[in-house]
């Protein structure tokens, strides 16, 4: 069969190819390979801080056995199966409003909801806080408008703190998802919509059966980033809650502690155990992987 | 594995470093420039009149960066952009020590210990040696405002031998008379139960550095009061630091009770001149409870990987170990009580301060320091007081103080390893 290949045969070792991409090979090797490969080999130590040793297999077996690291770990799937979702919801609904050209003013507003992506994460945590707490311009504004009688606890209920957590991380990152939303409607053919319209099809159905469907591969992009930036929360848990400074805890009974922010209490708060504190990065590089995993497969084209 | 190499490396480019700065430099790494870095450049000024080639340089970084950067640095084992002295909150000392071995010079040959306190010393102490130059006490009071305790049905002298039952009945005849809470108070920060604890001699570890949660008579003490002030809800809620110092210096609560090193904050509010107060703190009912406790403190460290390490540690011994009269200054300009026992003779702690009422406080604090009980802060202090604060709200619903020691303890044991 390959006789009937007509073009001419490349030798399997190109110098110059080589030459070419080993500078940039090289770095990946020293800056990527090397630090992701040392940090595995890590992972079976345990020790403080410089004083490591291998322990085999007994970090693993610490992580069923720690009662934060299973914490941390049931707040980061609070966070992912509740914010995730909801902001992706919102971000589809508001791309499809802003998408409509009768709106007025669609640039100001487009630009405004997408504005906050832009600010520092920790300016704006720093500004959520202090609209949070006991006495902060939310419970202001609530108590004022009648809404509740007292304040919300934000900050020393558990419940109500993951609540203040998950509308942050939806203020921050609703826009940024949007975006992606909008350029994905703009590029689907107006023709569609309108054979739609011709058959009659009620609005809702139209938004339905045909945007979100062609909307698909935005979709699935946005969830899976969406899923490793929620499964990476750190900044905003550290800074509203204060979990990363010393003889702090992460909200109300840790109920902000993510992993992230364990990983880092593992390294920088904690007396240093860094062996362990790699075993539970490679928690988050597996979870991601398997997260990541079954929504491409959920997502699958079906060949009919 | 390769970390030799990667030192090699650094170490023929710092050669160059060296080269190019001839005269002594010593690089210091501390935190708050109101406090410590204003006090370690008056240091560094009195110094250099007798050492002309003397040359200071006061890095100001925040806690947590600091930390972060000494934590990175340490394990890198590079000592290439490490300062020559650090300063460390005391009850990390243990956790650098031992995590750290060899990073950090003892000072034991070069330092007489002797005038310092107790505690200070010993909780540097490694294998025999010392390590640190110990620094500013965190020796604890109640500061009260005599304004809101009048209003209330109470004198000062009410205040000067309280158990902390008599506390809460105090904090809500307050809130009757005057609408005002007795304290703020952070339920996800566990400065309070170290200070309860440490005054009734007690700590997460015995003296042994050994985990000591249940059976812990000064823990559970502590974790009585923290539910009844809770209970009682006679506490205005703070979240972080800002907001809790925000508590008293708006006038919402009646008292704070911490560190000395507040006293400063504590003044910064000149319309309050006069109301205030200190006393002793609050006693537990428990055995061996005193009047006396400790909240934070630090000491200066001196880097093994120092280029100026002779500099370093003659500059430290030299002002604070011996100079009384840079004790006088920084009590005077910042409210630094320093740990050196024979600086309370100075003229400055013998003056009476007109904002507290004319109360002889600085006496009373150095009086208060020497009393304070001895603990061990292990090597853990960070971290099983991470699960000690994420437990306090649960004693604000209510739940027993036992089943709490208890969870706390199960969840402390796996963090201690």
């Amino acid at each position: 069969m390959s006789a009937i290949s007509t073009r001419p045969k490349r030798p399997r070792f190109d110098v110059n190819g080589w030459l070419f991409v080993g500078p940039a090979l090289a770095l990946i090797a020293i800056f990527m390979v090397f630090p992701i490969l040392h940090s595995l080999w890590m992972s079976f130590q345990s020790g403080l801080g410089m004083r490591l040793s291998f322990a085999g297999l007994k970090n693993i077996y610490r992580l069923f056995n720690d009662p934060l690291f299973l914490m941390a770990l049931t707040n980061t799937f609070i966070f992912f199966l509740v914010q995730v979702p909801v902001m992706l919801t919102l971000a589809l609904i508001t791309a499809a409003l802003l998408n409509n050209p009768d709106i007025k003013f669609r640039g100001v507003l487009r630009t405004a909801i997408f504005l906050p992506c832009v600010t520092s994460l920790v300016a704006y945590t720093v500004l959520f806080k202090s609209m949070f707490v006991a006495n902060g311009l939310v419970n202001t504004v609530l108590i004022n408008l009648g809404i509740v009688n007292v304040g919300i606890p934000w900050m020393t209920d558990p419940f109500w703190c993951r609540v203040m957590i998950i509308i942050a991380i939806t203020w921050r990152w609703t826009g940024y998802n949007m975006i992606f939303y909008l350029a994905a409607m703009q590029n689907i053919d107006r023709s569609v919509y309108e054979a739609a319209r011709i058959d009659g099809v009620p609005t809702w159905a139209r938004f339905v059966s045909l945007t979100v469907p062609m909307l698909k591969p935005v979709i699935l992009f946005t969830t899976v980033t969406s899923t490793i930036g929620t499964l990476q929360l750190f900044d905003e848990v550290s800074t509203i809650t204060g979990g990363g400074s010393a003889g702090g805890a992460a909200g109300p009974g840790n109920s902000a502690l993510t992993l992230s922010l364990y990983i880092y209490n593992l390294t920088f708060k904690f007396a240093p155990n860094l062996g362990y504190a790699a075993t539970v990065s490679y928690v988050i590089v597996l979870l991601v992987a398997i997260l990541s995993f079954l929504q491409f497969y959920a997502a699958r084209e079906r060949k009919a | 594995m390769n970390r030799k190499t990667v030192a090699l490396a650094f170490a023929g480019a710092s050669l160059i470093a060296i080269t190019a700065a001839q005269a002594a430099e010593v690089t210091v790494w501390c935190w708050d420039p109101n406090f410590n870095v204003a006090i370690m450049k008056q240091a560094g000024e009195i110094y250099a009149k007798t050492h002309p080639d003397f040359k200071l340089n006061v890095v100001d970084f925040a806690k947590a960066d600091l930390e972060q950067k000494l934590q990175t640095g340490l394990a890198s084992g590079v000592a290439d952009g490490m300062p020559d002295i650090v300063l460390i909150e005391d009850y990390g000392a243990q956790k650098y020590l031992q995590s750290f071995p060899d990073a950090f010079t003892p000072l034991s040959d070069k330092v007489d210990y002797s005038g310092f306190a107790d505690y200070k010393v010993k909780l540097a102490t490694l294998d025999g040696k010392v390590y640190s130059m110990p620094f500013d006490s965190g020796v604890a009071g109640l500061f009260y405002r005599k304004d809101m305790i009048t209003a209330a049905g109470y004198t000062p002298a009410d205040m000067q031998d309280l158990t902390w039952d008599k506390y809460v009945e105090i904090g809500k005849a307050v809130e009757a008379k005057t609408g005002k809470k007795m304290m703020g108070f952070d339920p996800n920060d566990g400065g309070l139960v170290r200070v309860l604890m440490q005054s009734a001699g007690g700590w997460y570890f015995d003296k042994d550095g050994k985990l000591s949660v249940e059976g812990n008579v000064a823990l559970k003490g502590a974790l009585d009061v923290i539910q009844k002030i809770q209970v009682n809800n006679i506490f205005r809620p703070a979240a972080g630091w800002a907001d809790w110092v925000g508590s008293f210096t708006s006038g919402e609560v009646a008292t704070v009770v911490t560190g000395v090193w507040i006293t400063g904050t504590v003044k910064s509010q000149a319309d309050q001149a006069g109301k205030w107060g200190v006393a002793p703190l609050p006693k537990l009912s428990v055995e061996g409870a005193t009047h006396f406790s400790n909240l934070g403190g630090s000491s200066w460290y001196v880097l093994s990987g120092s280029k100026a390490k002779d500099e370093s540690i003659d500059f430290l011994n030299e002002i604070y170990a011996k100079n009384i009269d840079f004790y006088q200054k920084i009590l005077v300009d910042r409210g630094a009580v320093g740990s050196l026992l024979a600086a309370r003779n100075g003229e400055a702690y013998k003056s009476n301060d007109a904002f507290f009422g004319g109360e002889p406080i600085w006496q009373n604090f150095s009086d208060w320091l020497a009393k304070v009980p001895s603990v061990n802060y292990g090597t853990f202090t960070n971290e099983v007081d991470s699960v000690v604060s994420a437990h306090q709200p649960d004693l604000a619903k209510g739940a027993s103080v036992d089943d709490v020691i208890k969870a706390i303890d199960d969840q402390a044991k796996t963090l201690v390893q």
